[in-house]
């Protein structure tokens, strides 16, 4: 996240001339300054300066304190450097930046099939979002029981890819850690395991792996999972689910791509 | 005799749909089609990759676009939800300058080069419009007279980008059904969504979704259903019966693939067909068309 840092700084001695404009231009040098402001009273000089973390505006107040002309530096206000970093976050995602064109006229939530369990409807979690309402949405089950339909996509009047926001926003809850216990999130953990286990999804296996998942969160009653063995036994019956999983050759190809990915830090 | 470059999709290649992946290549012959399997491909993602690692969800796809430009050849695929990754893996390499650098980055770890000018394609797509309604109505030898039957287009084959045919009120497949002899009943939720995956974690959800299409099918006189899509033909066949428990209905609708019911109309051996998969048995419905007809399991 981007910070807005406002340092002021007293000189060691200012005896207006050279020294100040000397002092204005070494600061304005530094990458992370963006203005200089010569101010009079107690201070001397007003910096701006924007770094990508927190931890760097230390980095930098250290440098200038460094310097010998400096006296002295006071943190007047850091503050995150977007009013709405969350907006930006979700902006910045592929697919994200269409939400700044909703104009709120609800057919996306009008078209959801599963709108009635959700605990914010689509058009909500787009006004939450602008609103910068992270906590909530990314705590909420809205995403996590979004059907990947499209039609809400599909009929929407401004061009808005609300099922691109609805992936981004459970790619967020989980980068998070928001998403403990969504039964959903522990599907797809296990389908994603299949593959980096095979190259494929063997769906018995990935099944297995899920009810061991959230058995473990005690989110689904075990009960549930007896409840499908008959279904399992007459799709095994049929030839429709296989026992032992089918590997891919490119196994270590697959896995050189997924950790370069990794190594590169996602676009999540 | 056209020759594509063929993605069957792990549910279809042996999994829950391998009905579908069997009769797909059971017609395709009598449709002077070669569906070459892809050499060695990997699973798309699907959604599940997608909503947890972008940039990793694109490179898995572009793994497959990648092997398949080798042949260059279009590369067609059964699976709706197959068709939509893959698509969209597509379109965001075109259209995310920053993702398609890195994606490439990972692809060259693999030895992998991904130029971008694959053209996926959908299974029922090619059949509609490269050999068209006019061969297949002259390939009828068995014409399905009197079935009525309600095409289910499900979410993924017509949206989210508009496709081959109107997102809003599909008609491709309805024409598909009549060119074989048989009837499309009027099926107002044609597009509408089955829960898709969300059948394993959201089950009371979802068969509240499907429960809504069997109503609809059913209460239109369809005698079965047939669909594109192997996540659509697992939840509305295999999920029958449990909504059948859940709001004490009696639905008995078989839940057909398109290219069963194109093989039966097609005169091709109806073993081949793989029709004893489904869990609905589609045999009293289908026992006027079928001269061998199959055992239930």
């Amino acid at each position: 996240m981007e910070i807005k840092a406002y340092l002021m700084i007293k000189m060691e001695r200012k005896d207006g001339g050279d020294g100040e404009r000397d002092a204005v231009k070494e600061l304005e040098e530094m990458p992370e300054i963006e203005t200089v402001t010569p101010v009079s009273g107690e201070y001397d000089l007003v910096g701006v300066a924007t770094v990508d973390t927190p931890k760097r505006v230390t980095g930098v107040a250290n440098e200038i304190k460094a310097k010998e002309w400096v006296k002295d530096l006071h943190f007047l206000k850091v503050e995150p450097a977007s009013p709405n970093p969350f907006l930006d976050e979700v902006c910045s995602t592929p697919g994200g930046e269409s939400i700044r064109w909703c104009a709120q006229c609800g057919l996306c939530s009008a078209s959801c099939p599963n709108v009635a369990q959700m605990d914010y409807s689509p058009r909500k979690i787009i006004a939450l979002t602008r609103a910068g309402r992270r906590y909530d949405i990314l705590t909420s089950n809205t995403m996590w029981i979004c059907a990947s339909c499209y039609l809400c996509t599909a009929r929407c009047p401004k061009g808005v890819k609300i099922t691109e926001l609805m992936h981004a926003l459970e790619r967020l809850s989980t980068r998070r850690g928001l998403h403990y216990g969504r039964a959903t999130s522990a599907m797809y953990r296990a389908f994603i395991d299949s593959i980096k286990r095979n190259g494929r999804v063997h769906e018995l296996g990935m099944m297995m792996k899920f009810y061991l998942l959230t058995l473990s969160t005690g989110k689904i009653n075990p009960l549930a999972t007896i409840k499908m063995l008959p279904l399992a036994l007459k799709l095994l019956l049929r030839g429709r689910m296989s026992i032992k999983p089918t590997k891919i050759k490119g196994r270590e190809q697959l896995k050189t791509i997924v950790e370069r990915a990794q190594a590169l830090g996602g676009t999540r | 005799m056209k020759y594509y470059s063929y993605f069957p999709g792990c549910s279809s290649s042996e999994g829950t749909s391998v009905a579908y992946g069997m009769s797909a290549q059971a017609i395709a012959g009598a449709l002077g089609m070669e569906l070459i399997e892809l050499e060695d491909w990997n699973c798309c993602g699907s959604t599940p990759y997608g909503s947890t690692d972008e940039l990793e969800a694109v490179c898995i796809a572009a793994r497959d676009l990648a092997l398949a430009e080798k042949t260059g050849l279009d590369l067609v695929t059964p699976c709706s939800s197959c068709y939509t990754t893959l698509n969209r893996a597509n379109s965001f390499l075109r259209q995310y300058p920053e993702l398609k650098g890195k994606a490439d980055e990972c692809l060259a770890a693999g030895d992998l080069k991904y130029k971008g000018e694959v053209k996926v394609r959908h299974l029922f797509e090619v059949i509609y419009n490269d050999v068209g309604l006019e061969v297949i109505e002259s390939k009828v030898i068995n014409p399905l007279c009197g079935l009525r039957v309600a095409p289910y287009y499900g979410c993924q084959l017509v949206r989210p980008e508009p496709g081959f045919d109107d997102p809003r009120n599909p008609q491709s497949l309805d024409r598909l059904v009549a060119s074989l002899g048989a009837e499309p009943v009027p099926f107002p939720l044609k597009d509408r969504c089955c829960g898709g995956s969300l059948i394993i974690p959201e089950l009371d959800l979802t068969l509240c979704l499907i429960h809504k299409l069997l109503e609809s099918a059913a209460s239109n006189g369809a005698q079965c259903i047939v669909t594109v899509c192997p996540l659509c033909q697992i939840n509305l066949d295999a999920y029958q019966n449990m909504v059948n428990r859940k709001f004490r209905t009696e639905y008995n609708l078989p839940v057909l693939f398109f290219t069963q019911l194109m093989g039966l109309a097609l005169g091709v051996e109806p073993k081949s067909l793989a029709l004893n998969k489904a869990i609905v048995s589609a045999e009293t419905v289908l026992s006027p068309y079928t001269k061998v007809a199959e055992p239930a399991v």
